[in-house]
């Protein structure tokens, strides 16, 4: 069973709090010079060949605050932060982006609808499963 | 393409920026084909680590054809010892698929991590380890281009110059068949060296030596960064065991050189020049840049330099262009003259790349304001 679930309508706090969410991502990418190493080492890069799904693409769309849902393609590994010369939290603003994203209404309807099911059944499919899986809780 | 993602594609290393018109990624070379033959201005990306704005697109005038996706590997014969890529192959991946046959292509530029075999090819980069093994053109067979019209023709060695080191301005460079040498144990070397003068006699006496395959130069300032002393540095790499860093530690100090210029970059040095002069010529020009304090490191070994500007400096830029022509140098070495250098070329090799321009994209169709 597939719960169905609605789109938040983001409220004037929540636009505050993303805008806010944004200023310090860009902050984090104000140093970045786009040198491409962090391309080199990501796991993503490596199988889709896009750099829009890149570490180097997702610091340039939020260095210029431009959310897209190509950031839920992270997989928050960090394998960039190890290669980046300047030591940028490039996960950290990943995570904050996504943050924001939602805030604003936009995550990804997926993610939603796990999030429903764990509130409802306590795991993310919204089916009885059984005694033996531990329950997980969302806040 | 969503036009927020195709942002991605408007920048390159070089910190310019441009919005295409859209955005291809081809995964076949027949794709490519068509993709030149139904749009009229196309600007070519490969790992886009390029210094110079040669992949930056003319605002939403330029479609960028990415090929990154052009990433196979064929036919590797080790008893000739060639091996046929296409275009979107990164260097470091090619590197580690012919590891396991003992084989390697040994023209390695600091961003070997990233940069594409196709991009090599069109800026005929040259690497640390140009004083033994000299440009990217030394090292291949043919080249597959397709012209302007789509028609895909293959250049053998003589036809080769109208390809490579003209940055895609007159063709999209789509598989070439690399030559390939053996795999060597490296180890390097760490040398001090307290005056200008003396780097130009152990620069000569380490080129002197056969097994020497790499000779950069650091500055007094980079060295503290990195954390060596406060002394004009030279690192040599052997390709036997006569260096003191072997296996780790040598891997380390590779590493550590690789990131000189992000390192520097960080402090607001972004802008990165790459002229080639003489080595006799080398300390005038190192004691000029030293006068206005611009952090310089390099290729010593083959006479490039690569002098970093802050957003104050980059007016010395030009003023620099005069010191080494007057010099005898060249102004670019290695980076290739893009967008970001193309007030610097002389009349008369522009009036050389034009003709060649004019003759192979006879539809204007490549890489336009980019070079000339």
């Amino acid at each position: 069973m597939v719960t169905k679930t609605t789109k938040p309508i983001p409220s004037k706090t929540d636009k505050i709090e993303a805008g806010n969410l944004m200023e310090e991502v860009a902050e984090i990418f104000e140093n970045c010079i786009q040198c491409g190493m962090c391309k080199s080492i990501c796991p993503v890069f490596k199988i889709l060949k896009e750099e829009r799904v890149s570490a180097r693409g997702h610091a340039i769309l939020l260095s210029k605050k431009i959310l897209d849902k190509a950031l839920f393609e992270c997989t928050l590994c960090k394998a960039c932060e190890q290669k980046c010369p300047l030591d940028l939290k490039i996960c950290d603003a990943v995570r904050k982006g996504r943050e924001a994203l939602v805030l604003k209404g936009k995550g990804l309807k997926s993610n939603e609808e796990m999030i429903t099911n764990i509130r409802k059944t306590g795991n993310p499919f919204g089916k009885n499963i059984g005694d033996n899986p531990e329950k997980l809780y969302c806040c | 393409m969503n036009k927020n993602l195709m942002n991605v594609y408007g920048v390159d290393a070089s910190k310019m920026k441009g919005t295409p018109l859209d955005v291809f990624l081809p995964e076949t070379i027949d794709e490519v084909k068509r993709i030149v033959t139904t749009n009229k201005r196309i600007c070519i990306r490969g790992g886009a680590t390029g210094l110079a704005g040669g992949a930056v697109p003319e605002n939403n005038v330029d479609v960028i054809l990415d090929m990154s996706k052009l990433d196979k590997i064929s036919n590797l014969s080790g008893e000739h010892r060639l091996v046929e890529i296409e275009a979107g192959v990164i260097l470091d991946d090619l590197r580690e698929y012919l590891y396991e046959f003992g084989l390697e292509f040994p023209v390695k530029p600091s961003s070997h991590m990233v940069c594409t075999i196709g991009g090599m090819i069109a800026t005929d980069a040259v690497g640390n380890r140009a004083i033994k093994y000299g440009k990217t053109s030394h090292w291949i067979k043919w080249v597959e281009v397709i012209d302007c019209n789509g028609k895909l023709e293959r250049k053998g060695i003589t036809e080769l110059s109208d390809y490579a080191g003209l940055e895609g301005i007159t063709g999209v460079i789509v598989r070439a068949c690399l030559k390939l040498s053996s795999v060597k144990t490296r180890t390097a070397s760490l040398v001090k060296v307290g005056d200008l003068d003396d780097i130009v006699a152990t620069v000569r006496e380490y080129k002197r030596n056969t097994s020497v395959s790499m000779i950069e130069f650091l500055d007094k300032g980079i060295s503290k960064k990195i954390g060596l002393e406060d002394t004009y540095h030279l690192i040599i790499e052997y390709e036997d065991d006569s260096g003191k860093f072997k296996g780790r530690d040598y891997d380390k100090l590779l590493a550590k050189r690789d990131e000189v210029y992000p390192l520097i970059a960080s402090d607001g040095f972004v802008r990165i020049e790459d002229p080639k002069i003489m080595l006799d010529k080398f300390p005038k020009l190192m004691r000029w840049l030293e006068d206005r304090k611009i952090p310089t490191f390099g290729h010593i070994g083959v006479g490039i330099i690569h002098p970093c500007f802050d957003y104050n400096q980059e007016k010395c830029i030009p003023e620099m262009m005069k010191v080494v022509k007057r010099l005898g140098g060249a102004i670019s070495g290695e980076h290739g003259i893009g967008i970001l250098k193309k007030a610097f070329v002389e009349f008369n090799d522009k009036k050389i790349l034009e003709n060649v321009k004019k003759r192979t994209d006879t539809l204007s169709k490549f890489n336009m304001g980019k070079v000339i």
